[in-house]
């Protein structure tokens, strides 16, 4: 009952995501063949802990740290989060807003059933999204001379896949629990972003070095997966959320009045 | 009414506020099986709020209804197999074929026979090949209402079918109503215009600002209708001498021709023209628009 709508949804986001894996497999390829002239010139950053923690260390002289700082820590999340949240807000909110899910919801199923099904549309994006991002790292760092293990990048492509759920799942939480497609677009945006700038500013301030484990990017990057490889109390964090706004996205759903 | 089968619909007090005096209130209707029944009323009279309600994609404030015998909060999902929905303002996926939106919802359904959906699609004449947003208003309907008809529902629900459609899917449309009411399946139709439904429904409600106006045949509504007279004189008269008549409501003059529009009996119309030479008395088809304005405006007829 529900796979028509997990496949429709996958039918309605093929064209962006495919665009937004090539374009991630395109952008390490050249960030590796950029390595071996440009990352031991710039070495590492002597620049103020905030912003290199923003920058993933800014350690540009190893193939990790360059890779962490151009691609782990702005660009993966980046996109994966906006595919993310674009997919989500889009068949959920957007969906009502246009008026198509007054017609939908008018066939025999359950409004929880059909934000799962929904809900496991935009899990498929964000597994295409990471997998693409493995694949373009792999050939990036091989094209960069080597020197990061197979085990390492799948380690760094599961932790994104992980961000990707976690905040994708706050888009679906905020689509289907408000119909609101401009307020999911922004809040789940404004979450991911401010969870970046907390977890690079916040631990300069001790009083309020707390406020980091609020933020979904910690438990993305904080293990540092390119160097240690899997962090599994962080991805079990992630996780958790997930589950628990995927549980707030169908309650929501169920219990308000459709839009329009 | 009472009846011994179960209505297609029964509402008891439903009521569904959105403040300002907004919404429903109030709805006591019941809709029997195998009737074609009208709901009518101008724009923003809560039509569309009752056929949300009765689909659960809305909650009431107060009061309820059963469609099929059924709770539509409590028992939504079974109502939601048995009946067709076609939404007002219907909206389709843009960028998919009209097939590729047929075959979706059908998925989603379950159990639609293709033979069903094919003869639907053959006799509306429909453009399944084309994306969505390349359709007209009136393609698009059609589109709206074979996926409402295409699972053969024992109730439909239709919110504005009629609009966009041309005169010949008009009549199609029509046939296919007579058809399934001739089936024993009940038809639950909202109009902000009478002209569109009069040919088809059986009997008719009227709502006006949240509020149920009047529910009856199309047969009781034409006895209390306005009529109207021509009278052709030999030589032009003044219409005064017909304004100040009881029952008369409006009256025009062209040339020697006095049109008298009048609610009740004829007698003193008949009797003040008698009074002249009269070439001929022509009575005019009785226009339900016009009971049906008046009932628009004033929210009981006067």
């Amino acid at each position: 009952m529900t796979a028509p709508t997990t496949r429709l949804a996958l039918r309605l986001r093929l064209v962006s995501t495919i665009s937004a894996g090539a374009g991630l497999i395109a952008v390490q390829i050249v960030v590796g063949a950029l390595f071996p002239a440009v990352g031991h010139t710039i070495g590492k950053l002597d620049i103020p802990k905030g912003v290199a923690q923003l920058l993933g260390g800014a350690d540009y002289g190893t193939i990790t740290g360059w890779f962490r700082s151009e691609i782990a820590s702005i660009y993966g999340p980046l996109v994966i989060g906006a595919m993310a949240i674009v997919s989500a807000s889009a068949i959920t909110a957007g969906e009502e807003q246009d008026g198509i899910l007054a017609l939908v919801l008018a066939h025999p199923v359950p409004r929880s059933r059909l934000i799962a099904a929904k809900g496991a549309a935009v899990a498929v994006v964000v597994v295409a999204i990471a997998v693409t991002t493995w694949i373009g790292m792999l050939c990036g760092v091989a094209i960069g001379g080597g020197g990061i293990a197979l085990g390492h990048v799948t380690a760094y492509a599961l932790s994104l896949a992980f961000f990707g759920f976690a905040i994708g799942a706050l888009a679906l939480a905020l689509g289907a629990g408000t119909g609101d497609r401009s307020l999911t677009g922004g809040v789940a945006a404004a979450v991911g972003i401010l969870g970046w700038l907390i977890y690079g500013f916040a631990p300069l301030v001790s009083a309020l070095g707390w406020l980091r484990y609020l933020s979904l990017f910690y438990y993305y990057a904080e293990h540092d997966p390119l160097t240690r490889g899997v962090g599994a109390v962080d991805l079990l964090v992630l996780a958790a959320f997930a589950a628990v706004m995927v549980v707030v996205a169908m309650v929501g759903m169920e219990r308000r009045d459709l839009r329009g | 009414m009472t009846s011994t089968v179960t209505p297609a619909i029964a509402t008891a007090g439903l009521t569904k506020d959105y403040g300002s005096g907004r919404g429903l209130f109030g709805l006591d209707l019941e809709v029997e099986a195998g009737e074609v029944f009208g709901f009518l009323g101008p724009n923003g009279a809560g039509k569309s709020t009752t056929m949300r309600l009765l689909l659960d994609l809305i909650r009431p404030s107060a009061g309820s209804a059963r469609i099929l015998g059924l709770d539509t909060v409590a028992d939504s999902l079974a109502i939601r197999r048995r009946v067709g929905f076609l939404p007002g303002d219907l909206a389709l996926y843009p960028k998919l074929t009209g097939r590729a939106v047929l075959d979706y919802l059908a998925r989603l359904r379950g159990g639609v026979d293709p033979h069903v959906r094919d003869g639907l699609v053959a006799r509306f004449e429909a453009d399944l090949d084309r994306p969505v947003h390349e359709l007209s208003t009136g393609n698009r309907q059609k589109l709206g209402l074979i996926q409402a008809f295409m699972h053969e529902p024992e109730l439909l629900i239709l919110d504005e079918p009629i609009a966009g459609l041309d005169p010949l899917v008009q009549q199609s449309f029509h046939a296919l109503l007579a058809e399934v009411s001739a089936q024993g399946r009940t038809v639950f139709l909202s109009s902000h215009t009478l002209s569109e439904v009069e040919r088809v429904t059986h009997r008719l409600a009227i709502l006006r600002q949240g509020r149920l106006v009047v529910v009856d045949s199309l047969e009781n509504l034409r006895r209390v209708a306005v009529q109207r007279l021509d009278i052709e004189f030999s030589v032009p008269v003044a219409a005064d001498e017909f304004r100040s008549l009881p029952g008369v409501t409006e009256v025009t003059v062209d040339g020697a021709t006095v049109t008298v529009a009048f609610a009740g009996s004829a007698d003193a119309v008949v009797k003040a023209a008698a009074r002249h030479q009269v070439q001929a008395i022509r009575p005019r088809e009785t226009d339900l628009e016009d009971i049906f304005l008046r009932y628009y405006r004033a929210g009981a007829p006067g």
